[in-house]
């Protein structure tokens, strides 16, 4: 079945990536992630000085700031910023900068759907390219539901969002979570066929949908995820290996 | 001689705390003694939820109103109806606009001024759980196509703050929904009117109810320690020292309206699992209460 936009064939597929590390001058790290049709540039000022209220004594103090592609920023991004600040917060090795602060500001530049999975990755590229130290990188996906299909369909456009049921964003860390993997996970790995490391950092669903359903979705995220690791993962490689050779010639 | 130090030392360290200085200084620690034997410092089990209370009608001069009590965390939901001009792209859907307010009444955590993040999330929260779970029909807010139609403005007021503010609000906004009387309009000429007495208690036929297609109840849980105990209805104490919080919206039918996880701890999907039936259970125990004080 082709999906709406008609570049993909298989509804697992998804769009093709695109980033884009230190394009901004005056930022101390900046990254563009595409989505498809979909793209947020991401700039990261820090570890800087911060205002006396904001300083936090054994840590740096994290701000984000989400603008929208039109108009002024609403309730819709205060939640944008609220749900990349509580993810990154505790990624990022703050302690190692205390009374500093960061700031990360986000602006989506084309929307095609997908904006909060977009924002996460464009947000942890810039975070690499300003190298702040992390405790492990992080991978959003984006799936949703077909009210006509019931199919699981990753990385939806907008055009495919207004005949979704349900909508579920993930984020999924590179660390094999050590905590998540007890006898219990195990014992059900063997019965249910679900990795039991999937351990899940951040999540947000909205719609109708049944528990099955919705587990269903987080393990295909979770595949996909991997592909947006891997990806990240060559970003940076080739990134670093440009860098090199500028300074050896 | 040295041992015999060393052992009077270790019999009566150099200073001592009272329990309360204790979880002052060390509150994740002091946490930690507690849910190490199974029970919270107020008394709850680990995934028990504090004694609530639901009452509707509190407020007679809205359309709809609700109280609600989860421990030491009340809210009160208003819900008023005014004639309004629809949007052009939907002439005849009205409009559901729910807001909630914590004020510096509830807690000293929050200042005067601008809605504080927490006060704005709350709020998308409660508005994406009712517009996409299709609770209520817009349609049925319609009163002359294209003219008028009724724009609910839900109010939710914290009264007093002590965590899990989402279940609450949610439990009050459904609530307080579930209350609303409206009087029948009738339209003509480009005006709108509406007849009868301002009475909303009686059951005549010059008002109407709303037709709710569900009633989405939440759970709330957050992730302790490193071993990311799950602690059902959080309290402000607990909400400060979590690792993560997870929130399962649940239908009376038992579908999923909405599931959301923030924070710092990585959750496995066993832990999903259990959060998503202790929340079948808790959102059955919400429903009996509600129904009991209607």
């Amino acid at each position: 079945m082709s999906r709406l936009d008609r570049t993909r064939t298989s509804p697992h597929q998804l769009r093709p990536f695109f980033s884009s590390q230190n394009l901004l001058n005056r930022a101390d790290g900046s990254a563009q992630f595409d989505f498809g049709g979909s793209s947020v540039i991401c700039s990261v000022v820090g570890p800087a000085e911060v205002k006396i209220r904001d300083e936090k004594l054994d840590r740096a103090t994290i701000e984000i700031v989400a603008r929208p592609l039109v108009g002024l920023p609403g309730v819709k991004d205060k939640t944008l910023e609220r749900n990349i600040r509580e993810t990154l917060e505790p990624l990022i090795l703050s302690g190692l900068h205390p009374r500093t602060g960061i700031q990360i500001v986000v602006q989506t530049m084309k929307e095609d759907g997908c904006i909060l999975s977009t924002a996460f990755n464009a947000a942890i590229l810039a975070l690499l390219d300003a190298g702040i130290p992390l405790k492990s990188i992080l991978a959003s996906v984006t799936c949703i539901i077909d009210s006509r299909t019931n199919q699981i369909l990753l990385d939806p456009t907008i055009e495919e969002t207004t005949h979704a049921k349900s909508t579920h964003v993930f984020v999924f860390d590179n660390k094999v979570s050590i905590s998540s993997i007890n006898p219990e996970d195990v014992a059900m790995d063997e019965d249910s066929k679900e990795p039991s490391h999937t351990g899940i950092l951040f999540s947000d669903s909205t719609g109708l949908f049944t528990e099955d359903e919705f587990f269903e979705c987080a393990n295909a995220c979770f595949k996909a995820a991997q592909a947006v690791h891997g990806f990240i993962r060559t970003a940076v490689s080739k990134k670093l290996e440009k860098e090199y050779q500028q300074t050896r010639a | 001689m040295a041992s015999s130090t060393t052992a009077s030392l270790a019999a009566s360290p150099a200073f001592t705390f009272s329990a309360s200085t204790f979880q002052k200084l060390h509150p994740t620690e002091y946490f930690r003694k507690f849910v190490s034997q199974g029970v919270r410092p107020d008394g709850r089990l680990l995934n028990s939820f504090r004694p609530t209370t639901v009452h509707q009608g509190v407020i007679t001069t809205a359309n709809g109103s609700a109280m609600v009590r989860i421990g030491g965390t009340t809210v009160v939901c208003g819900v008023k109806a005014e004639v309004a001009e629809p949007k052009l792209d939907a002439p005849d859907q009205g409009y559901l606009v729910p807001n909630v307010d914590l004020s510096p009444i509830c807690s000293s955590a929050f200042r005067p001024g601008p809605p504080s993040e927490q006060a704005q999330v709350v709020s998308d929260q409660i508005n994406r759980v009712l517009k996409e779970s299709n609770v209520l029909d817009l349609k049925d807010l319609c009163i002359e196509e294209g003219k008028a139609v009724w724009s609910l403005w839900v109010d939710v007021v914290c009264v007093s703050y002590d965590g899990n503010i989402y279940d609450a609000s949610l439990t009050a906004v459904m609530a307080a929904l579930a209350n609303v009387r409206i009087r029948k309009p009738t339209y003509e000429e480009g005006v709108v009117k509406v007849s009868g007495v301002d009475n909303t208690d009686e059951d005549d036929n010059s008002s109407f109810k709303l037709k709710l297609a569900r009633t989405p109840l939440s759970a709330s849980f957050v992730l302790f320690d490193t071993s990311l105990t799950l602690l059902a209805d959080p309290n402000f104490a607990e909400e400060a020292i979590s690792e993560g919080q997870i929130s399962i919206t649940i239908d009376e039918q038992g579908k999923l309206c909405a599931v959301s996880k923030v924070g710092a701890a990585t959750t496995s999907l066993t832990s999903m699992r259990q959060c998503v039936d202790r929340a079948r259970e808790r959102s059955q125990e919400l429903r009996a209460i509600m129904n009991q004080h209607q």
